[in-house]
């Protein structure tokens, strides 16, 4: 060896060790590589793509300022004190009348978002123009259609003037912008998605925590129990998943109704008299109760799967080094099922913030959650920028949990099995 | 007070899991104060079913155990003070080392720096003062082993059980431990009641040895005793290597008899566990109390035909035919006078009467 | 060996070349009883109706302007609702189609360019006639009236026709319902109206449900589709009685996707919405047609409704004979366009305080 003891250590051909070893990683790192490009592949297409999409539609507001380009121009001008001037006027006359195909139906679709009665406005306009020949247009456009004369309509055009907008996420939170583009908050009838923001986390909260309290001892019953015993009683809490959702929230209202089932027996029984049937259905009660029991078994496998993994060992050392029972499940058999116990409740939650088809059905009218107003305006008004804001909203809310959770549990702590 | 000999004492003990089958039959043994007793056998003889009940995980089904004089049948196994090494250690994963060691101490409600230095100590006697704040999966397999060990003892327990403790390391650590038990033990001078499949670690560590197997001991003894006069073929088979050669009782005379081989040869052997002339016996011999092409006088000599020669090192392992059995083993000292065995020739082999112990068919 | 292969292909290019003779579209509807009328009444008599396919969906834009978006397009013709076919046809979602053929036939004038006629069918209440032995409700007032006919009542989650009916309900005649709804106070008239009769109300969202809560007593009256009700009675033997007042017309299109396969659709289109088609469907679904000739045609054939073991008048479970018109609100689309979201927020909101 003539290499000194400071310099690169070399191999026997004279390369630099480190060289000759990246050269020789290399081919381990491109072969790697390739074998995760086709699911790399497949996650851009089917997950990174579509919600950088969403991510776009919340924000994007050029459908009308490209149908409107001129009428934008001279809109800037206008004090927005009394009516716009004629010029304003004329250039948004011949924008409409001139547009062709759908582009103005499009952008129709948009302005009505910011002030309902935009659609028929510029849909019958656009038929009236047709007889308008010459100026002044001003006075003959308020006589076709009178709408053109309320400033309310102008001044929700100041809303869209940017090609961006944050106004589907403070569509989202109950805020919007006014005419001249400051925050404010909704008008109060229509302050309805705080509501349904802050039902929805109930809902899942209570959900995530009834299932905990039902799927534990019955997962610790899996995982102690003799195998023959435990696959049985493992397919009864599967069993429910074998059947269809709709099947299932059907039965669940044909025994909760007032006169259902368990309200039959309750007055059979003379528990409660006949006139004072409890309401079970129809309410928050009856969501809380039915997507509890469809989220189940994503409880108990979580669970079962860690738990099968904690020795019984622990707790016979617990116990044979003098903790009671009860002491030795609390500081020995409860620590070690917490991966379980995050995973569940990780997914529960997930699962059941998304939730929508049942708690409508059930839930009468406490059965709104944030998931039937993106699909109303998903399949509806085909408010998609409302639908990606509050879609994003909802995605953001699970990565800060994600966030935090990490910080205090650490993620690695988290175990499907 | 209790007898201090029958510190632990089974009285007869049954256990069956089933219904059916007898795990534990008729089970009486006494231990005595500070004895290192091993219970050896081949798995399934019944030896961790006993450790359980003594531990309190497993309730005998009729009989009576005692601890220190009172029955404990009824004292769940959190009020026993008995401690216990697991299998696998059983150190609890979501503590360090020191809050494993806490644990027990914690349990019994002693005051905060009483249970560090207790802690410290048992840390010390272990030798690992520095890895108190590790998790057990950051330490290696003997580390464990010994965190375990440190845990069983931290609260000064009466007795300790170890359910193959060593069971999951490798045969050097294996054999390191195994003196590190038996120093302990033999400092502080507790009762340790041990379970072993492995006859070399029985016979390093322990005062005394029962040798279990279907469900009942077959032996109880001195290691040495258990090796120079097992009792039952079942002892002499399982405990060390043995020569079998089997045949039938000619005559009996006082502590010794004949017994004829199959093959017709007449051997002169220690009357063990045979009754009558005409019963059926095997006849046990370790290899080493075989002498070959020997000067002295035996009362057995035969000639014997050499079959293979497995060199050794410090001996020669040499299966030899005789008497009718061609897996006969004789171990040949390497020493110059001997070297010239070849496979295939004819050599005389001779051995004492007392050393050929005639048994049971076995 | 090569020869096989060699049959094989042209056998099978020869099977797809036969097949092609037939429509090869898709028709997308509502299913259940009302997809088995159109099933019957005119995708089964078009000459080409074996290349059809039927599917079925819950409603909305989303998924046909996800397909016209992607340029992806499978369905062809597609069932909708009126605003549905305003919105869709701004959008550029839908073919534009020639109207000249029913343009003057029509009971109220087409909501876009893209739609041929399909049906009316109408949001109704009615009750159980075991629940009234006495005095039974009569009109809508009735309806919001639960000092006079104490009980619960079933309504749907969302707000079309609840409003209007509140508002007739509440005093407003009929024929002006929607110039009330266009200023602000109108609807908070509307929401009024429904504050009276909140805790009493049992909402349900899919069609089959007010039925059952009905039958079983759950509440004593309830809206529904009124085709529903006409098959729980005529085909069930329901002692369902109808309450024709404030009943809330509301028309149903068929529309062609655009980048499907428009030339054939367009051609399935005009057969499906021929007098003759429309009035047939009424054979098997108490819906009625929007042609006006269709209804002569079934006034003629009665009893026109099919059944095992005798047919039944028809016209009596139809929403639009003079004697409901009368008293009816013709929904207007263009209106719920305009203000839909808007009031299904507001609407969102009142339920949930």
């Amino acid at each position: 060896m003539n290499q000194t003891e400071s310099g690169p250590i070399l191999t026997s051909d004279g390369i630099p060790l480190k060289v000759s070893l990246k050269k020789a990683e290399r081919i381990n790192k491109i072969r790697a590589f390739l074998l995760v490009l086709p699911l790399l592949a497949f996650i851009l297409v089917t997950f990174l793509v579509p919600i950088g999409d969403m991510l776009a539609r919340s924000i994007d507001d050029r459908q009308i300022n490209t149908v409107f380009p001129k009428t934008f121009e001279v809109y800037k001008k206008w004090d927005r004190q009394g009516l716009p001037s004629e010029e304003v006027y004329k250039t948004m006359f011949f924008e409409v009348k001139n547009s062709e195909g759908y582009d103005i139906g499009k952008a129709s679709t948009r302005m009505n978002y910011s002030k309902s009665g935009w659609k028929s406005l510029l849909k019958k306009s656009k038929r009236k123009f047709k007889k308008i020949e010459e100026g002044p247009y001003k006075e003959q456009m308020i006589a076709a259609e009178k709408r053109w004369g309320d400033i309310e309509y102008w001044k929700a055009l100041g809303q869209m003037v940017d090609p961006t907008t944050m106004g589907y996420y403070l569509n989202a939170v109950d805020l919007k912008y006014d005419s001249s583009k400051n925050i404010v908050q909704q008008k109060e009838n229509r302050r309805i998605y705080n509501k349904t923001w802050f039902k929805t986390f109930k809902v899942s909260v209570l959900v995530t925590f009834f299932c905990l309290i039902l799927a534990y001892p019955i997962s610790y019953l899996l995982a102690t129990l003799p195998l023959k015993y435990s696959n049985l009683l493992m397919i009864c809490v599967l069993l429910p998943f074998w059947t269809s959702l709709l099947v299932r929230t059907v039965a669940w209202m044909v025994m909760l109704q007032q006169k259902g089932v368990f309200n039959n027996l309750m007055v059979m029984a003379g528990l409660i008299a006949d006139e004072n049937r409890w309401q079970l259905m129809y309410n928050q009660t009856a969501v809380i109760i039915v997507m509890t029991q469809i989220l189940l078994p994503f409880m108990v496998l979580p669970l079962y799967s860690v738990m099968k993994t904690i020795s019984p060992t622990y707790m016979r050392a617990a116990l044979n080094l003098g903790a009671s029972p009860l002491h030795a499940f609390y500081k020995i058999y409860m620590p070690n099922s917490i991966p379980g116990v995050s995973a569940g409740c990780l997914l529960v939650f997930i699962i059941a913030i998304g939730y929508y088809i049942t708690p409508e059905l059930v839930g009468g009218k406490d059965g709104q959650m944030v998931g039937n107003w993106i699909a109303y305006h998903l399949k509806t008004t085909l408010n998609w920028g409302l639908c990606a804001s509050l879609g994003a909203i909802l995605l953001a809310v699970m990565t800060v949990l994600y966030w935090a959770y990490n910080k205090i549990v650490g993620i690695e702590n988290i175990k499907l099995g | 007070m209790a007898d201090k000999e029958q510190f632990v004492r089974f009285e007869k003990v049954d256990k069956s899991y089933d219904g059916e089958v007898l795990v534990v039959k008729g089970l009486n043994l006494d231990v005595p104060k500070g004895e290192f007793l091993t219970m050896l056998g081949p798995s399934g003889s019944g030896k961790t079913t006993v450790l359980m009940m003594l531990a309190g995980f497993e309730t005998p089904t009729s009989g009576e155990i005692y601890l220190d004089g009172d029955p404990i049948s009824s004292i769940p196994p959190n009020k026993r003070g008995i401690g216990m090494v697991f299998q696998n250690y059983a150190l609890f994963p979501h503590m360090t080392v020191k809050e494993n060691l806490a644990f027990p101490l914690e349990v019994r409600k002693m005051q905060k720096s009483e249970i560090d230095e207790k802690v410290s100590n048992a840390l010390a006697m272990v030798e690992l003062q520095d890895f108190g704040s590790r998790m057990p999966l950051q330490l290696s397999g003997g580390q464990q082993q010994r965190v375990a060990l440190a845990r069983s003892l931290v609260f000064e327990p009466r007795l300790i059980l170890m359910d193959e403790p060593l069971g999951a390391l490798d045969k050097n650590l294996r054999e390191q431990m195994q003196y590190e038990i038996k120093h302990i033990h033999e400092r502080i001078g507790i009762t340790v009641v041990y379970v072993t499949h492995d006859q070399s670690e029985a016979l390093t560590m322990s005062n005394r040895i029962a040798v279990f197997n279907d469900g009942k001991i077959q032996q109880i003894s001195t290691p040495d005793v258990l090796y120079e006069k097992p009792d039952n073929s079942f002892v002499a088979q399982f405990i060390g290597e043995n020569n079998q050669l089997k045949g039938k009782v000619k005559s009996i005379n006082g502590n010794s008899c004949i017994i004829t081989t199959d093959s017709g040869e007449d051997i002169n052997a220690l009357k063990v566990n045979i009754n009558n002339v005409g019963d059926v016996s095997t006849i046990s011999l370790r290899p080493e109390r075989v002498a070959i092409n020997s000067t002295e006088q035996f009362e057995n000599v035969f000639e014997a035909k050499v079959k293979e020669l497995i060199y050794l090192g410090d001996h020669i392992r040499t299966r030899v035919e005789v008497c009718g059995n061609d897996q006969f083993i004789v171990k040949v000292p390497n020493s110059y006078k001997d070297s010239n065995l070849q496979e295939g020739s004819t050599v005389k082999l001779s051995w004492k009467t007392s050393d050929s112990r005639a048994l049971d068919l076995g | 060996m090569l020869k096989t292969i060699k049959a094989t292909f042209l056998g099978l290019v020869s099977l797809a070349f036969v097949a092609s003779a037939y429509a090869d579209i898709t028709f997308v509807s509502w299913g259940g009883a009302y997809t088995a009328s159109q099933q019957k009444a005119y995708v089964d008599t078009w000459s080409k109706g074996s290349g059809v396919t039927v599917e079925n969906y819950n409603g909305g834009l989303g998924e046909i302007k996800a397909q016209v978006e992607a340029g992806n397009v499978t369905w062809d013709v597609v069932d909708v609702l009126p605003d549905q076919a305003i919105t869709g046809c701004d959008e550029g979602l839908f073919a534009k189609v020639d109207q000249s053929e029913f343009l003057n036939d029509l009971v109220v004038p087409p909501v876009s360019e893209c739609v041929v006629p399909q049906i009316f069918w109408a949001y109704t209440a009615f009750y159980d006639k075991a629940a009234f032995p006495g005095k039974k409700p009569k009109n809508i007032k009735d309806f919001f009236d639960v000092k006079k006919f104490p009980g619960k009542r079933g309504i749907h989650t969302w707000a079309n026709a609840l409003i209007e009916m509140a508002l007739v309900a509440d005093g407003v005649k009929a024929s002006k319902v929607y110039d009330v709804m266009s200023t602000p106070e109108g609807i908070d008239r509307a929401f009024a109206k429904l504050d009276t009769i909140k805790d009493h109300v049992v909402f349900w969202s899919a069609g089959s449900k007010p039925l059952e809560l009905v039958s079983s007593g759950e509440v004593v009256m309830a809206l529904a589709y009124n085709g529903r009700i006409g098959a729980a009675i005529l085909s069930e033997g329901k002692n369902f009685e109808y309450i024709w007042d404030a009943t809330v017309l509301e028309q149903e299109y068929l529309v062609a996707i655009k980048g499907g396969n428009e030339a054939e659709a367009l051609e399935f289109m005009a057969h499906a919405s021929s007098a003759v088609s429309n009035a047939e469907q009424a054979k098997y679904i108490p819906y009625g047609p929007m042609r006006k000739s269709s209804i002569g045609i079934i006034k003629k054939g009665e009893p026109w409704f099919v059944k095992e073991g005798g047919n039944i008048d028809i016209l009596p479970h139809m929403p639009t004979t003079p004697k409901v018109l009368k008293r009816a609100v013709i929904g207007d689309p263009v209106w719920w366009a305009d203000n839909g979201a808007e009031v299904h927020e507001r609407f969102g909101a009142w339920k949930g305080s």
